[in-house]
């Protein structure tokens, strides 16, 4: 199968092209950066089929991140038949730097011209025949989000594979920068008009979202009416159609089925000790009212809001504001998203500090993500768990929670000798979600959880069976029972919770459910249960990013830190 | 015409690019994005200590404060 691959700068637009041709989900973002690894793919054009491959997005082909390494890899391999270069035609003039880098290289190239309407509203008008002739090379005038102008690169794909030679590129590039630039003046002002046009709604939307002091006051709205929004949501949907939906449709469908079993066993296995789905621990209980009830609400809720905010273009705003803070922690202030993006779940999280140059970036990053970024399952049960007692507590432990990353940073970034490197991004314009991309997207992040977390929650709670029948947990208890009693203040009974935090955290926190804690309590054994240690999707994933060492040190620092802070915090309700 | 750092214009105001007073790295970074010497850049945004955002070739770029107070640019009237 012949190989294409989509290259071009960052938020062009690759992945949405890469879905529509492939049929396959890559998450798309108004920033630059979401894609960070090599996405591949069966797409058939011109009724052949072809490997396609989403390279992420680079300003050069002189690697500064993972990101562009990635790229400026497979470009340089050599090991492709034909190139797609996705030039952005609201900002072509910055796009043909790569593009220049790209027709040096004398292998066949086509040009993608994205964003066609876009740039028509803001008063942009290419050429695309005169562009074309200008760069030696065929441009495609496209709308990704529609689809428009796919059918051209049908027709062209069709040329390409009866005449491949017709696609070398023939256009003489001079060598050095400032005569790639020239000649890129030259380029676009032969083929390129433009109309002067008001500020329109988006463009005052800058303004106040990027002077410093009705940014930051803005900033505080968003992200506060995010998490009441999120809360809102989730907690409603789980106690108003959820909840009731499991209690009168599943759970009688479980006594009938109980009854016609014999094997207590087996009983116990499936339905557990008690008739509280939260507290029984069966596997069709417990082991379903934790996903689909609890937690895939918030998790709905989470990336609703999250995918908004992305689609809209506010998440490099945010690194801007908090750039200031996030060098004081030893990151610039990209190095937010990542964090952010841990709020969901820590595995893109992870995969999201690729964008960042440094190792003590990635180390802190990394560090961070799991000391102050519970993940949305975790989140949730702590929502729930919490939920009976007065808000004091459910904000005591997310506000702890967050301190400890404060000071977590601070420290790592005296104890870790090297330059933060400078903030240097793209800022890109604002823009109206597409509704069908907006679901695609939710849909995608959706069917990760199903398929990944759903599966791991219910062999988290087997194994908490398995362990049980063979008497393993209660030596595991009594092994850490001193812990817990003395440091933590907890019961002793509680160290089996631990091993199972290790797995899962969402299913650790809902063990806590039996022990019938007081709210104080609860709020210390969340904030260690969220703290204390990765799990084991994310530590496999962590050590693949940052290599054993750095993870080991990491995963002991959060453990250390865990405990320290536990500790003072159960020190401090006066447990 | 007096020379100055990026950091040193007033929102909104435009100036010429003079020079980068850094490694090459940082040029070449800077030239990717269209930052090179002779290009009419306008100042946007910043914070007294916070990055300060630029609008060049018709997108803005956000620019860490040390890496901005090496780019030497020149007013435009």
């Amino acid at each position: 199968m012949k190989k294409i691959i989509l290259t071009g700068n960052p938020n062009v637009g690759k992945s949405v092209i890469f879905s529509h041709l492939t049929n396959l989900g890559a998450l798309s973002s108004n920033y630059p950066g979401t894609t960070v690894e090599l996405l591949k793919g069966k797409a058939v054009l011109a009724k052949n089929d072809f490997e396609l491959v989403d390279v992420p997005g680079a300003y050069s082909l002189d690697a500064t991140n993972k990101a562009e390494e990635a790229a400026a890899g497979i470009i340089n391999s050599g090991d492709y038949a034909l190139t797609i270069n996705v030039l952005d035609a609201t900002a072509l003039e910055r796009n043909l730097f790569f593009a220049l880098s790209l027709l040096e290289r004398k292998t066949p190239l086509l040009f993608l011209l994205n964003k066609c309407d876009l740039a028509k509203n803001r008063g942009i008008k290419i050429d695309p025949e005169k562009l074309s002739s200008e760069l030696g090379a065929r441009v495609i005038p496209v709308i990704a989000t529609t689809g428009e102008g796919f059918d051209k690169l049908n027709l062209r794909i069709g040329e390409f594979l009866e005449e491949p030679a017709a696609f070398l590129p023939s256009k003489a590039i001079p060598e050095k920068n400032p005569e790639k630039w020239k000649l890129i003046g030259e380029i676009s002002s032969l083929s390129q008009k433009i109309e002067h046009k008001h500020p329109c709604f988006l463009e005052k939307l800058e303004t106040v979202t990027t002077t410093p002091h009705t940014a930051i006051p803005f900033g505080f709205v968003v992200l506060l009416s995010s998490i009441l929004l999120i809360r809102f949501i989730g907690e409603n949907l789980t106690n108003f159609v959820l909840d009731p939906l499991f209690n009168s449709y599943y759970a009688p469908f479980l006594a009938k089925l109980s009854a016609a079993l014999d094997s207590a066993t087996l009983k116990a296995l499936l339905f557990g000790s008690s008739p509280v789905p939260m507290e029984s621990f069966g596997l069709l209980t417990t082991g379903l009212y934790v996903p689909f009830v609890v937690v895939l609400p918030y998790i709905l809720a989470f990336y609703l809001i999250l995918s908004l905010l992305e689609d809209i273009g506010y998440l490099p705003r945010i690194a801007v504001i908090l750039d200031n803070l996030s060098h004081r922690i030893g990151l610039h202030g990209y190095g937010t998203i990542p964090i952010m993006m841990g709020l969901g779940c820590k595995v893109p999280g992870l995969l999201a500090t690729r964008v960042l140059e440094t190792k003590k970036e990635k180390i802190i990053a990394s560090s961070l993500l799991f000391l102050m970024a519970p993940c949305m399952p975790q989140s949730a049960m702590i929502f729930s768990i919490l939920s009976p007692y007065p808000v004091f507590y459910t904000l005591l432990v997310f506000g702890y929670i967050f301190f400890i990353g404060l000071v977590a940073g601070l420290l790592l970034n005296r104890l870790i000798k090297q330059e933060t490197p400078e903030l240097f991004i793209e800022i890109p314009s604002y823009q109206t979600p597409n509704p069908r991309l907006l679901f695609f997207k939710l849909r995608l992040r959706l069917r990760a959880f199903l398929i990944d977390a759903v599966p791991l929650i219910m062999l988290g709670i087997l194994a908490i069976n398995l362990l049980d029948i063979f008497g393993v947990l209660s030596s595991i208890s009594s092994f850490f029972s001193p812990f817990f009693t003395k440091v933590l203040r907890l019961p002793g009974e509680m160290g089996s919770v631990i091993i199972l935090g290790f797995l899962k955290k969402d299913v650790s926190i809902s063990m806590l459910a039996p022990f019938h804690l007081a709210p104080a309590q609860l709020a210390v054994a969340s904030v260690f249960l969220a703290v204390y240690l990765p799990c084991v999707a994310s530590l496999f994933l962590m050590i693949k990013e940052l290599g054993a060492k750095s993870s080991f040190y990491v995963a002991a620092f959060n453990l250390a830190a865990a405990v320290l802070f536990s500790a003072l915090l159960a020190f401090l309700l006066n447990l | 015409m007096k020379k100055t750092a990026l950091t040193e214009l007033k929102n909104g105001e435009k100036a010429v690019v003079t020079g980068i007073n850094g490694g090459g790295q940082l040029v070449h970074r800077l030239n990717s994005m269209g930052v090179f010497p002779g290009k009419e850049i306008t100042k946007r945004f910043s914070s007294r200590r916070g990055p300060v955002i630029i609008e060049v070739l018709r997108s803005k770029v956000a620019i860490g404060r040390g890496m901005a107070e090496k780019i030497m640019v020149q007013r435009v009237p």
